[in-house]
């Protein structure tokens, strides 16, 4: 079998059909039977900035993008402009003919800062400032250059004209990029098809595009220069899979977990769950019958979701909300109010780059202190972090039976490189639907808040039983007291659930070591960063060194003696996340009295890369105690 | 009236507090309507007034200040065959939660909100509240008030509620009748009840509103068609402009679909299956959804 790992980008203006081309590729990737991780990177803009899909395949799983690339498809000059130099050695460049003569340092929609930057690295290059300069540059350096008369193919051959040939110009963009690493056109037609499914239109006009693009293909100047083809090859087949983001994953999970009322108020890079749910509110059995048709509210504020959500739950109907770091702020006095009444509440929290609005579009991983802290006062809470696809499908699933068996405020805490990655997934295999426990009829009155053995007490849900509830300290039937001894009891009983549930957690909800025991180096992370840590594994062990990745996943209650094993085990540990501070590394430090001194850290809105992964263990290797990386555009 | 109404807890207001008035009311409503006692939610937001729902035997949600109509949409929604009822503050519904009362007037669910109105903000000793004039000073006060008054009606109004009243916190068969009507009427309401605040509130005397409210006698409050409703709407400007303020029902307009019909007009399960009637599970199972089926355009090959 052929070892292959594939590195595309695919850039383009916001608005043109960039997320289009990201996704067709991938599909078509995914569909050649290939594993695929694709990152998409855009701006807090409508149309016009630059974006794009950085798409990595492989035969074997991948969970994290990797630079240099192999190849960069650009569909304007901005695209050449940022990636060019992004190329690996033998890498090819695909554009437009039509790009030719435009200058790389007047483009509009690029910051000055920019400009200057690019204009100082080309004048150092010696690469000249317009597209074909910097094409016969590439090409002196060992690079390959496809110029492909795009725009003049579709006016000639599939008869559009324009505004309707910027619709179609991804789609040329792309098939000259699989074709270029090997794919028939068969195939990616197979992909047009799937893709536009339901969109019988735009099928057919993305068909003949594909078509007539690929048809000359063959004749290009500089497709004799491509090596070996990467594609195309025979697979073994795989079972059924799943292409989603990580919106979608959590969507789905929910779903299978039972939600019947999502409320949300629109913020990046949330927002797409609600809608992924909203789009599929009829649940269908094999049959074709709907057995669940949950609803979905779109609040006027955060506020509102989460106290609809609490609602929601009061009547015992499992209910979630999702937002991002402004929203989780609102959100914060609702979900204080949940700890306090007891409310299983799942509020999923897509990380983007902070403080305030930030970098609105971009990853981070710096809400970790915040969201097992959100709220005032003390009241058990959990926060899982799932790293990867997968764990978000399943953990999302998890938080809703989390939720109602110890009847508390669950968060999903998620990041932007998770929530817009897009990635294969195996079908999900159904588990357990825990509802907790419930008050049995004819035990007398009913009392909500009972102090028994047990930290929960059953539950009845509004409508069943009378019950009050209220955010102020209360007796055991919700009634407001300030009786010093009852909220001693009280407030012992709300927390003993953090105990219970350390205790009841089974290791690998807590944590997951990946690499072999018996390692002297530990890499500690969480979130979508652990992807790039274990990635970087093979190459990490290849230079010698005895390392291992231990991922965290329980944030709150945190799991400070199952984390302590691990850690007192290595000889050095170091930490990898996407903030500032090292915001596990100070949590570990909080919990187990362990100072990790070793950080590598980001907070350019990018995500971790593997190679970046490696260079930084390297550099710590070599004595560097904290590095930051830079990597990514 | 069965006393059977009461918690047994003991209302911690002020005496002579109008909240009394409306406690007595709201229980009287409450029993004469016959509705089954788990069936009634009382949702509050903080203030004195918000404490109402502890002290009446129907369950009760005292939830976080302004945020009472938030948490009441979800409770209805989720199970619209609760009655679900909203008591709050004047300080609470139309300060904090001012957005949340408008909201609820564009979603026009089947709750009634009581607006226990009395210029100040109760619990927080004293401060003005957005329903006191400008210029006023309470006793409470340090200076005066630099703010303008918020008229709920009109605010109703201009929200899309369907039901708009105005009653006194001591005429408790008046404030009774406004309350069954309000609670019975389906669509979204607002009742605002003139509340007197002897702690606070030296202006608002029991005096003062015997002299600045009537009832209203010839004025037909329900809505006929657009043109009525146009009608109606300059009519309860002219009402809410005078110097006295009107009691009584001001606006009923039953052409306004629901929040719950309207969701229902888009999940079409929604009328038969709500989501508290729905399963999630089969013996501790996840339900057997088929997920090609339900989510085809996520699966390859
Ligand atoms: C978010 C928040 N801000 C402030 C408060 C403090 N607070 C408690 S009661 C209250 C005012 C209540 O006034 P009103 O709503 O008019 O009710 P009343 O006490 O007059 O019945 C305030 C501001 C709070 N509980 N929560
Ligand atoms: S402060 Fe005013 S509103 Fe509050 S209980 Fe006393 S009298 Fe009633």
């Amino acid at each position: 079998m052929v070892k292959m790992d594939l590195n595309l980008i695919i850039g383009g203006p916001q608005g043109g059909g960039i997320e289009t081309a990201g996704l067709l590729a991938v599909r078509a990737l995914a569909m050649d039977g290939l594993e695929v991780f694709a990152d998409r990177e855009y701006h807090s803009n409508i149309k016009g900035k630059h974006s794009y899909s950085h798409i990595r395949a492989s035969d074997k799983r991948v969970r994290s993008i990797k630079y240099p690339v192999d190849f960069v498809a650009a569909l304007d000059v901005e695209s050449i402009a940022t990636h060019y130099k992004d190329l690996k050695p033998g890498g090819v460049l695909i554009h437009d003919s039509a790009l030719l003569d435009k200058s790389l340092l007047k483009l509009p929609p690029m910051e000055k800062e920019r400009v200057e930057r690019l204009k100082a690295e080309l004048d150092a290059n010696g690469a000249g400032a317009t597209v074909k300069e910097l094409d016969e540059w590439l090409q002196r350096n060992g690079k390959v250059v496809l110029q492909y008369p795009f725009s003049k193919t579709i006016v000639e051959k599939v008869k559009l004209a324009s505004p309707s040939i910027e619709r179609a110009m991804n789609t040329a963009l792309t098939t000259v990029l699989l074709r270029a690493a090997g794919m028939t056109l068969t195939k990616i037609l197979e992909a047009v098809d799937s893709l536009f499914i339901e969109k019988a239109e735009a099928r057919e006009l993305n068909r003949a595009v594909a078509g007539a693009i690929s048809d000359g293909f063959d004749e290009l100047s500089g497709t004799k220069k491509l090596g070996t083809k990467i594609l195309g090859q025979e697979r073994p087949p795989r079972g059924k899979r799943m292409l989603v983001a990580g919106n979608d994953a959590v969507a789905i999970g929910k779903l299978i977990g039972g939600l019947r009322l999502q409320t949300y108020y629109p913020i990046t890079p949330a927002a797409d769950e609600s809608f992924v749910i909203e789009q599929h509110a009829k649940l269908l059995d094999s049959e074709g019958r709907a057995v669940g048709s949950p609803i979905v509210i779109q609040a006027e504020d955060e506020i509102s979701a989460i106290c609809m959500a609490i609602g929601g739950a009061l009547t015992g109907v499992r209910s979630a909300t999702c937002t991002s770091g402004p929203g989780f702020s609102l959100m914060a006095e609702g979900i204080g109010w949940a700890g306090m009444n007891e409310v299983p509440v799942v509020v999923t929290c897509y990380q983007r780059g902070g403080p305030s609005t930030g970098l609105p579009t971009r990853h981070s991983q710096s809400d970790l202190l915040f969201t097992i802290n959100s709220g005032h006062g003390e009241f058990s809470r959990i926060v899982l972090a799932s790293g990867s696809h997968e764990e978000a499908l399943d953990d999302a699933v998890k938080c809703m039976n989390l939720a109602e068996r110890y009847q508390v405020p669950v968060i999903h805490l998620l990041d932007k490189g998770i929530a817009n990655c897009v990635t294969t997934v195996d079908p999900p295999v159904f588990g357990a639907v825990e509802r907790g426990k419930r008050v049995e009829k004819g035990t007398g009155e009913y009392l909500r808040f009972a102090i028994g053995d047990d930290p929960v007490s059953p539950r009845a849900y509004l409508g069943e039983e009378l019950m009050w509830y209220t955010g102020d300290e209360h007796d055991e039937r919700g009634h407001i007291t300030e009786d010093p001894d009852t909220r001693r009891r009280m407030y012992e009983k709300r927390m003993a659930k953090r105990e219970k549930i350390l205790k009841e957690a089974p290791d690998g909800d807590k944590a997951v070591l990946y690499g072999d025991e018996g390692f002297e180096d530990l890499l500690v992370t969480w979130g979508v960063s652990t992807g790039a840590a274990i990635d970087a594994l093979p190459e990490l062990r290849s230079h010698g060194s005895r390392v291992a990745v231990l991922q965290v996943r329980m944030v709150e209650p945190f799991p400070a003696d199952y984390i302590s094993k691990f850690i007192l085990e290595a000889n050095n540990v170091i930490g990898l996340e996407a903030n500032y501070v090292g915001q596990l590394a100070e949590l570990i430090g909080c919990n187990t009295g362990f100072r990790i001194k070793s950080r590598i850290l980001k907070y350019t809105g990018r995500l971790i890369t593997q190679d970046e992964v490696v260079d930084a263990y390297m550099r710590i290797k070599g004595g560097e105690e904290r590095v930051v990386l830079t990597g990514g555009e | 009236m069965s006393t059977d109404w009461n918690s047994g807890v003991w209302p911690d207001w002020c005496p002579g507090c109008g909240n009394f008035g409306i406690f007595t009311a709201l229980k009287g409503a409450l029993s004469e309507l016959g509705i089954m006692r788990e069936r009634i939610v009382l949702v509050s937001g903080i203030g004195c007034s918000g404490k109402i729902p502890h002290f009446v035997k129907v369950p009760g949600v005292h939830t976080l200040h302004g945020r009472a109509i938030p948490f009441a949409t979800g409770i209805k929604a989720s199970n619209p065959e609760l009655k679900v009822i909203v008591h709050g503050g004047d300080g609470d519904l139309l300060g904090i939660g001012m957005g949340h009362l408008i909201a609820m007037g564009r979603r026009n669910p089947d709750i009634l909100v009581v607006i226990h109105n009395n210029g100040v903000y109760g619990l927080t000793k004293g401060q003005a509240s957005p329903t006191l004039q400008l210029g006023r000073k309470t006793k409470s006060l340090a200076l005066p008030n630099i703010n303008s008054a918020v008229n709920p009606i009109l605010l109703g109004i201009a929200s899309g509620y369907t039901f708009l009243a105005r009653s006194y916190a001591y005429d408790i068969e008046h404030l009774k009748a406004c309350l069954k009507q309000g609670i019975s009427h389906s669509g979204a309401g607002i009742l605002e009840v003139i509340q007197p605040c002897p702690t606070w509130n030296n202006l608002v005397t029991m005096d003062w509103v015997e002299k600045n409210t009537y009832r209203l006698k010839d004025w037909d409050p329900v809505v006929k068609d657009d043109e009525d409703a146009v009608k109606k709407a300059q009519g309860i400007i002219g009402l809410e402009s005078g110097e006295r303020k009107a009691l009584g029902t001001i606006l009923v307009d039953r052409r306004k679909e629901t929040f719950g019909k309207r969701i229902a007009s888009i999940y079409k399960n929604y009328s038969t299956e709500p989501p508290a009637a729905q399963r999630v599970e089969v013996e501790g199972k996840a339900l057997p959804i088929d997920l090609e089926k339900t989510f085809p355009r996520f699966f390859i090959q």
